[in-house]
């Protein structure tokens, strides 16, 4: 019984972690708009930085600064968010598929930079060094396990409570007009280029967050933790929840991580021995094929994005009529 | 005459269902099963024949009446290469499953937070066949494995320093180092570039080789620039190939010194034989122990096929002595009680067991008196330091015209002390 909620525990901490990446998405491309191909990097960003600012010195690389933890992480989403900025100004004026492409890349060359700059991340033997803040106060691991959890969901409580106040503020709304057509929102004084790159920024801090807390769970990060199937995950989550919504951005988080981990428990105590060597790629064919199912027949999401008018004219015109 | 046959049939069929009462209540009696963990990636195509090879060392085990007379189950999950998958595949073997060994992971990636995360707060044994890096080192020295980390891959270390001891012996004066782009090849190109210059022998270049590049011959070429007189290569046979052929191309030397991860047909066929004349090799993983040979052969009966993949040897070996540290230590015994058995399993004055189904019933015989054994194991007598990492005999190896033959052999002894003399 202690086993299980430990491993409950363990299991939300991660899921709480990805749902606020997640949530860092649905900002860009729900309401927004932006095709972001790069996740890996902004979530890199924020592990990498909180780990360099907060760990001990080690020896071979920068880093080791040993500063308070709030600090060292704030410090891990200031560095999402520079790259971020530095990003956006260079590639935002793209459109679609051709800013994917330029984010992917971007990604691509942030797991390189890090497995090959030892002198900064470790190399490819990764990062570590870093104390888990306050874990000398807890006896017993689960007990500092649910601790941790307990902080990381008030943290996804706080960014969900933000994003739903933004999106529902007229700056939301200006989002969703850009979103939908960048020339009408133009026309009407507003400056899209200057709005999608806050946007983008903001929720490039986000997901800086979701990877400095994933870094501190694991109190190790290396470049195998960024690699381009990180941005497929956190993008099927979004995609499964519901593009436009938060809380079916939390919800596909917790859906498909629930999925990708239950169905490895699943097989590797149901499937007959001599397909337990196996069990591993068809674990991969299980997943795909939940993805393109819902892409073919719920291509919303479970919980799609729902549209409000959220200021009525002088003259309302009745939801009924025809 | 009929009725004597009936009545000797009746009697033939009830001694067989005495028989087999019998079989099941024995069957009865051990029925208790233990659970090991294993997370392995078996969804990449090298990592599979690892995972072979450690259910295989299971199946001996329960021929051998299984650990402390109960059957082994190993519950085998797949990491897909990626740290948040294996650390919650390990998450769910030691919670749900109670496991008091693991046995994983392959890439340092994961191995490394599994351990801090999973396997250490709760006290579970970790066992790995195939993590390289110095990384794991360093966190033992620490102290904060708490005695639990194993591996049975020799750390780069001794590859290293044989390599350096290759240039060395035969007066080559410059020396530029390719490494493979990942955790194993750049700790091995950068403790033979350290080994070498602490030998006074240049180090003209590192140069990381990336995986699936269509050309090497920007990397070939930068090598090249410094003129040495000889190239060590830590690269896998794709790669290797590749960068080989781009270097004698532009007139590099065929000096060579090759990895243990080049000793394949592979990349001597790809190559060819008339350009690697003078190319040396050394590796740590075959000893010239009668074990190691009779691993070979049991695995190609079992497999229909050599055991030519990276990390079988130590996978073997990991899980046998894993299981039986187990045995040694009893029936329930917590993930630190196994770990502190190991040294019974591996003790240098032990009486020596064979890696198979009849070793394990032995060693589990000794243990019953109280007795330690010296396991001679696939990577021949293994022998962990107080970090959990093992050291290994080397062997200098060359290239045939049918194969691969050995040059030279280093025993455990004289590589402890060639390492030792380079530390000064």
């Amino acid at each position: 019984m202690i086993g299980l909620i430990s491993y409950l525990v363990f299991f939300t901490t991660v899921a709480t972690i990805l749902s606020i990446a997640v949530l860092g998405l649905n900002l860009q491309w729900g309401n927004t708009g932006l095709f972001n191909g790069g996740v890996a990097a902004f979530f890199g960003a924020g592990a990498y930085g909180t780990l360099i600012l907060g760990g001990t010195p080690q020896e071979g690389h920068i880093g080791g600064f040993a500063l308070p933890y709030p600090v060292a992480l704030a410090g891990g989403m200031a560095a999402a968010g520079l790259l971020a900025w530095l990003v956006g100004r260079l590639t935002l004026k793209l459109r679609h598929d051709y800013l994917a492409i330029a984010t992917f890349g971007v990604a691509v060359t942030f797991e390189n930079v890090m497995r090959n700059a030892e002198w900064l991340s470790g190399g490819a033997r990764g990062l570590r060094g870093f104390d888990r803040p306050l874990q000398e106060l807890f006896a017993s691991p689960l007990a500092y396990n649910a601790v941790f959890l307990g902080f990381v969901v008030v943290l996804l409580v706080a960014t969900y409570a933000f994003l739903q106040r933004l999106v529902a503020s007229p700056f939301g709304r200006l989002l969703r007009a850009i979103r939908e057509d960048e020339e009408a929102a133009q026309s009407l004084g507003k400056s899209p280029a200057r709005v999608r790159l806050i946007s983008f920024v903001t929720g490039s801090v986000i997901m800086g967050l979701a990877g400095g807390l994933y870094g501190t769970f694991y109190a190790f990060v290396s470049p195998q933790d960024v690699l381009p199937i990180l941005t497929f995950q956190i993008w099927a989550m979004l995609i499964v929840g519901g593009a436009g919504n938060n809380r079916g951005a939390i919800l596909g988080a917790f859906l498909i991580w629930g999925a990708w981990t239950a169905s490895g428990w699943a097989l590797s105590r149901y499937a007959p021995v001599e397909a337990q060597i196996y069990a591993g790629s068809i674990q991969y064919v299980l997943i795909g094929s939940v993805i393109v199912g819902m892409l073919l027949w719920r291509p919303q999401g479970l919980f799609p994005e729902r549209l409000v008018v959220s200021q009525r004219g002088r003259h309302p015109v009745p939801a009924a009529a025809e | 005459m009929t009725n004597n046959r009936t009545r000797r049939r009746a009697g033939a069929a009830l001694a067989l269902a005495l028989g087999a009462a019998g079989i099941a209540t024995g069957a009865a009696a051990q029925d208790c099963t233990t659970k090991v963990g294993a997370v392995l990636p078996t969804s990449v195509d090298w990592g599979r024949p690892i995972a072979e090879t450690a259910q295989w060392v299971v199946d001996q085990v329960n021929e051998a009446g299984g650990v402390n007379d109960c059957q082994v189950e190993m519950i085998l999950r797949d990491t897909q290469v990626d740290p948040k998958v294996g650390v919650d595949a390990a998450k769910a073997l030691v919670d749900l499953d109670g496991v008091q060994l693991l046995i994983g992971a392959v890439s340092s990636g994961v191995s490394l937070p599994i351990l801090t995360s999973v396997t250490v707060p709760a006290g579970v044994m970790q066992m790995s066949c195939c993590t390289s890096s110095t990384a794991l080192t360093e966190l033992a020295k620490e102290g904060k494995t708490n005695g639990l980390w194993f591996r049975t891959f020799a750390t780069s270390g001794v590859q290293a320093a044989v390599g350096a001891k290759v240039a060395q012996d035969q007066g080559w004066k410059k020396v530029a180092v390719f490494y493979k782009n990942d955790d194993w090849g750049q700790d091995i190109g950068k403790l033979v570039a350290q080994n070498l210059e602490s030998m006074g022998i240049e180090v003209t270049a590192q140069v990381a080789i990336n995986d699936g590049q269509p050309s090497y011959r920007a990397e070939a070429a930068s090598a090249l620039s410094g003129q040495p007189d000889a190239v060590y290569m830590a690269l896998y046979p794709n790669e290797g190939t590749a960068t080989a052929r781009e270097w004698l191309a532009l007139g590099g030397t065929q000096n060579m010194i090759l990895a243990n991860s080049l000793k394949s047909e592979e990349f001597r066929e790809n190559v060819g034989m008339q350009y690697l004349e003078n190319a040396w090799g050394t590796d740590t993983a075959s000893p010239r122990a009668d074990s190691a040979t009779a691993f070979v052969d049991a695995y190609e009966a079992r497999f229909d096929s050599p055991p030519n993949g990276p990390g079988l040897a130590n996978s073997y070996d990991a899980t046998m002595i894993a299981l039986m540290a187990m045995e040694a230590a009893g029936e329930d015994a917590t993930g630190a009680e196994i770990a502190a058995a190991v040294p019974r399993v591996t003790d240098p004055e032990g009486t020596p067991v064979t890696a198979d189904a009849e070793g394990f019933a032995k060693a589990a015989e000794i243990f019953a008196e109280g007795g330690n054994v010296m396991y001679q194991g696939a990577t021949g007598n293994v022998r962990f330091d107080e970090y959990g990492d093992v050291s290994a005999p080397a062997v200098i190896w060359k290239f045939t015209e049918d194969g691969i033959e050995e040059v030279e052999y280093l025993s455990l002894e004289e590589v402890n002390d060639f390492m030792a003399s380079l530390q000064d």
